[in-house]
């Protein structure tokens, strides 16, 4: 099959100022080849762990479909804020942080997902891992369900990865609940070639005490789009994400997360490390949004950023939405090239600056990088970021 | 002992959040001119019994009352009891951006007694009282407490006290955190407020550095939310000498 | 405590809501609704010179092509159709308070306008409505060759062509539907000329007073700050409160010139049905500065943003800002810069507080372009929510296109801690005192850049607020 793409994703919460054309993306391609709908499967399937593979994208929904009005509480406070986006992505089942464009897309191509259902009280140890070994001229478009039932836990991995000069696609639409107790790691690890167009779409929901943990580097395609929107909608709820990004050439990044704080008590981290070289262009959003009901709630989301090139283009949205007194939220970024002092620093050690550089490219990246449970596939990505600098 | 209490404290019984109660039937009656010494170990519920003479709506009253020159406060917001003449010396002060310490006073000054504040008098007493604590005039115009040393604080503190100079006041743990020489200026300062002939106090400590110098009419051992033992003043030497064994 | 109360209740009461008794034949008021007509008549109410007149039919071409914006708060309560564009008392602007007619004049007293005049300012400037009703520079501040007039005055002075080469090019009518709009029915505002090296040691103040209901005050101000000199500019806006939808939508030009220096203040407390649609913009020149002092207290709706370009190499901004959002407001605000030259510098610090259901949006965005080099940008932005049906929302953007820039941004939202209050309220304060202390001293950064009256003016705004009336 081959495809145009002309898909409004990562639109922002809330719009801002139209010069700044930040308030959302395209992804626009024409004649894309597709040729697998699906996910790689499991060779080990663990006990307490159901697999229900290729079923239809708007079918395997059903389960946020049954709780929607649950996942989406709401006090009935009025108000919403200014230039409020929310309406376009009502019909989704479970919000993405790419949006409705999204789904229609993998309804329209007739993308398969694998559904992941965790027993209740059952805690997988060893994590599930997808493979996705992608050739040059590949194209794939495949979805995942998580299901992790009270107090059970699962770690999923999945390795997107082809030869460095390989071209091709990958679409990618991992939805996930956490239900009471339960606990979700997610771990995505993005090296593929510089021919590369991926978006990867998250969606997310947790019941009460429960918990959606991302673990995420981005380090290959030319062009990639994330997305990520959990919806924290019961009383201590926990969402908790890592992510390290590397752009360079003229590599485009674009990404959207989104911590929806609905229940009491409920807790977002959102903490962004990159590197841009060459002429790289990245835009990052990130949205807490307190909504009313959500006391005692928390959010984080710090950006550091490291601009190695004079060519770079680095966009920021970090918003914060308020409608609840009793919140903490807070926002910080730094965001620039290595200080003289510690350059200076450095040097008075026998660092040159070009080493200087490349400590601390590893440093940002292999903080997050060290986080993948898979010992393999940790040193995969530590080489992988190793042959960039 | 025909004479009027200032404060009396009866089968008082406190929890937070309707959990076990932190304070057990706390019975205390302070007279004027007196000052009593509150000890204990760490979270015998010293601070608890503070906060909650001052009115602190953290804290439940699940029994008994708290009577004030006859009247029953125990309901009572806490401005209300500061406007009555009770006071309390935080153990760590809140810090308030915006608002300088020497403003701070004056309003404080004003809200309790509804009078205007001259300007003069104010300051040159401010500057007495400051100089007996040996706090810089600088201070004055600082934001209070923002970025005041542990000392400094305390001593801002006993600076409030001297300036509103209440009936009665509560001392939570003033010389915890502080040297040789800045217990020596507290305690110079808390003489100073007990020269005043009526003023009364209730001095929350678990160490005794603070009491060398001071003179103390009642002490009161407070273990587990209960008081165990009440004696006079020399009870602090005792407890100086041997600790808080024997009342465990 | 009394006495402060009693501060409270003479503003609430006397300072800004009144209406003042106006005779219906002493004022010219144009008909509601937009058109070429409405546009026309205008132009020929002001004796425009023949290029304006042209500038605002094409402007009002480019309003109606424009869309609304679809970011901001909602304007739909706002309909053109019932707003007149024009209202003018049947008298000139004076230049001695005496002679500026009774019932104006007791207006603008019971604001205080030309008692602050006497003690602390160089000038002042009162417009009233669309126009300007008095226009006084204080005579040693006039020696210096400073320049203080109403811009019609000025379009037909020597200054003519150097208000045709500045005025509406920073914000030319295609900035957004409301800069077009105020480009086809501009009316008053200022005109300012700080020439080479003059220091202006004391403020210069406008007063905007809208007073007719339905109406929109359309003025301009465009100021010029030459090489090397320095000025503190001041603006104060009031209006009562009607029933009906007013409008504001001024535009303020400010140039900075190389090594000068220009304050800007404003004190915003329009009446809560106004449609506060406000533009302003700064360029700033080699080693210039430009420092905003922002606070936003009344609208029932604001489009705030100024925004500064820092065109020369070393030039410099501060923004310092504070948003009051009360019951039955929407006040979007914040600051946008743009960086162009080497070594230039932005500061951008708000606060605001939301309360009563009142939705306070910050809003902003930096940015730096590849040509300035070693750039720094700060931006910090408190904020307090006081319960839990307001609202407290922070927009910010950057889009920093060189690797040799220094960026920091802050960003918090809180409330008032149980703990400070209960401290307070143990020294014998109130709970609504201490909590209208906190947010006080939560103002404090922004109050202390004011003049003092101001800063007083301010605090007492506050207070209102907290008091809830």
């Amino acid at each position: 099959m081959n495809k145009d793409l002309n898909m409004k994703v990562n639109v922002l919460p809330v719009l801002t100022y139209n010069f700044l054309r930040l308030n959302d993306s395209t992804i626009l391609a024409s004649d894309i080849r597709i040729d697998s709908f699906e996910s790689p499967k499991l060779n080990v399937v663990p006990a307490g762990v159901t697999v229900e593979s290729s079923v239809d994208f708007e079918k395997a929904g059903e389960v946020f479909r049954a709780y929607k009005e649950r996942i989406q509480v709401t006090t009935g406070v009025p108000g919403d804020p200014n230039g409020d986006t929310s309406y376009r992505d009502k019909d989704q089942v479970l919000r993405t942080g790419m949006g409705i464009d999204v789904d229609e897309f993998m309804t329209e191509v007739s993308a398969k997902a694998d559904i992941y259902t965790v027993d209740e009280g059952v805690k997988v140890s060893e994590p599930l891992v997808l493979h996705y070994d992608l050739k040059d001229g590949d194209g794939n478009v495949s979805a995942q369900v998580i299901h992790a039932k009270k107090n059970s836990e699962i770690t999923l991995i999945m390795d997107y990865n082809s030869d460095k000069d390989a071209s091709g696609f990958l679409g990618i639409s991992t939805r996930i609940l956490a239900e009471e107790g339960a606990k979700v790691n997610i771990v995505k690890s993005q090296l593929l070639g510089n021919g590369f167009l991926h978006f990867d779409d998250m969606g997310g929901a947790c019941f009460e005490k429960g918990a959606i943990n991302v673990i995420a580097v981005e380090l290959g395609a030319y062009k990639a789009w994330n997305g990520c929107y959990i919806n924290l909608s019961e009383k201590e709820a926990d969402f908790n994400s890592n992510i390290a990004y590397l752009s360079r050439d003229d590599h485009e990044l674009d990404i959207n997360y989104v911590a929806d704080h609905r229940g009491k008590k409920t807790n977002a981290l959102m903490q962004f490390k990159g590197v841009l070289m060459g002429e790289a262009k990245k835009t990052l959003r990130f949205t807490i949004d307190f909504k009313n009901g959500s006391s005692g709630s928390a959010g984080d989301e710090q950006e550091d950023t490291l601009l190695l090139s004079d060519n770079v283009v680095n966009r920021t949205m970090p918003v914060i939405l308020c409608q609840e007194e009793d919140v903490d939220g807070r926002h910080g970024a730094t965001i620039g090239q290595l200080g003289e002092d510690l350059l200076f620093y450095m040097q008075t050690r026998g660092i040159d600056e070009e080493e200087a550089k490349r400590i601390m490219i590893k440093a940002r990246l292999e903080s997050v990088a060290r986080m993948i449970p898979d010992p393999e596939l940790m040193q995969k990505v530590i080489y992988f970021i190793q042959g960039i600098v | 002992m025909s004479e009027q209490s200032l404060l009396q404290v009866k089968n008082l019984s406190v929890s937070i959040d309707n959990e076990l109660p932190i304070l057990n039937n706390i019975n205390l009656d302070i007279k004027p001119g007196e000052t009593h010494v509150l000890m204990g170990p760490n979270g015998a519920g010293k601070s608890t019994l503070g906060f909650t003479l001052m009115g602190n709506s953290h804290y439940c009253v699940t029994e008994g009352n708290i009577l004030f020159e006859g009247q029953d406060i125990t309901t009572a917001s806490a401005d209300k009891r500061a406007k009555a003449g009770m006071f309390l010396s935080f153990q760590n002060p809140y810090e308030v951006p915006g608002i300088s310490l020497s403003s701070f006073i004056r309003n404080a000054y004003h809200a309790q007694t509804g009078a205007p504040v001259k300007l003069m008098a104010f300051q040159k007493s401010l500057k007495a009282a400051m100089e007996i604590l040996s706090m810089d005039e600088s201070y004055a115009d600082r934001d209070l407490n923002v970025g005041f040393s542990g000392g400094e604080k305390k001593k801002a503190e006993i600076l409030q006290l001297l300036m509103l100079n209440p009936k009665f006041a509560i001392l939570d743990e003033t010389d915890s955190g502080l040297d040789v020489d800045a217990v020596r200026t507290v305690s110079k300062g808390i003489e100073e407020y007990q020269k005043k002939k009526d003023g009364a106090l209730l001095i929350i400590t678990h160490s005794t550095k603070i009491l060398e110098s001071l003179h103390v009419d009642y002490t009161h051992v407070l273990v587990k939310g209960n008081i165990v033992h009440t004696g006079d003043g020399t009870l602090v030497d005792e407890i100086n000498a041997n600790g808080f064994e024997r009342f465990l | 405590m009394s006495e402060n109360k009693q501060v409270v209740n003479e503003i609430d009461h006397s300072m800004y809501d009144f209406k003042d008794v106006e005779n219906e034949q002493d004022f010219y008021r144009l008909k509601e609704g937009l058109s070429k007509e409405t546009v026309l008549k205008v132009s020929e109410e002001k004796n425009d010179p023949d290029w304006m007149r042209d500038f605002r039919l094409k402007c009002l071409d480019i309003y109606n092509e424009i869309k609304m914006p679809d970011w901001g708060p909602s304007i739909e309560g706002l309909d053109m159709d019932r707003i007149s564009s024009y209202v003018r008392h049947k008298s000139d602007m004076k230049g001695k308070w005496e002679d500026v007619p009774e019932d104006i004049k007791n207006t603008f007293e019971r604001l205080g306008i030309p008692q602050a005049e006497r003690e602390s300012l160089a000038g002042v400037g009162a417009q009233y409505d669309s126009e300007l009703v008095y226009h006084n520079v204080k005579d040693e501040v006039a020696a210096q060759g400073v320049i203080y007039t109403d811009l019609e005055s000025a379009l037909r002075s020597e200054y003519a062509d150097m208000i045709k080469e500045h005025f509406m090019k920073l914000v030319p009518p295609t900035d957004h539907k409301f800069a077009a709009l105020h480009g086809a029915v501009w009316s008053g505002g200022s005109f300012v000329y700080v020439p080479k090296g003059v220091k202006v040691e004391i403020p210069l103040q406008s007063y905007f007073r809208l007073n007719a209901a339905g109406a929109g005050q359309f003025e301009h101000t465009l100021i010029i700050v030459d090489e090397g000199a320095d000025l503190h500019f001041i603006e104060g806006c009031s209006a009562p409160k009607y029933n009906v939808a007013n409008l504001h939508a001024g535009c303020v030009e400010l140039f900075v010139g190389k090594n000068a220096r220009l304050r800007y203040s404003t004190i915003e407390n329009w009446s809560k049905n106004m449609y506060n649609l406000n533009t302003k913009r700064a360029v700033v020149e080699e080693n210039g500065i430009m420092e905003w002092v922002s606070g936003s207290f009344g609208s029932h709706t604001s489009y705030l943003y100024p925004m500064t370009i820092l065109k020369g190499d070393n030039s410099k901004m501060e923004f310092t800002g504070i948003t009051f959002a009360g019951k039955g407001q929407n006040l979007d605000t914040g600051a946008k810069v743009v960086h162009q030259g080497k070594k230039t510098s932005s500061v951008i610090s708000t606060k605001s507080i939301s309360k009563d259901g009142g939705i306070g949006t910050y809003r902003s965005s930096v940015v730096i372009q590849n040509s300035a080099k070693k750039a720094k940008a700060s931006v910090s932005c408190d904020s307090l929510m006081l319960d839990s049906i307001s609202r407290a929302d922070t927009i910010p953007a950057m889009d920093i296109r060189t690797n040799d820039a220094d960026v920091g941004h802050e960003a918090k939202i809180g409330r008032i801690s149980d703990e400070a209050v209960f401290y307070l309220m143990s020294r014998g304060i109130s709970e609504e005192d201490a909590k209208a202390m906190i947010v006080s001293g939560f103002a404090n950064p922004v109050s202390k850049e004011l003049p003092l009256e101001y800063a007083v003016e301010m605090n007492n705004l506050i207070k209102l607020e907290m008091s809830g009336h």
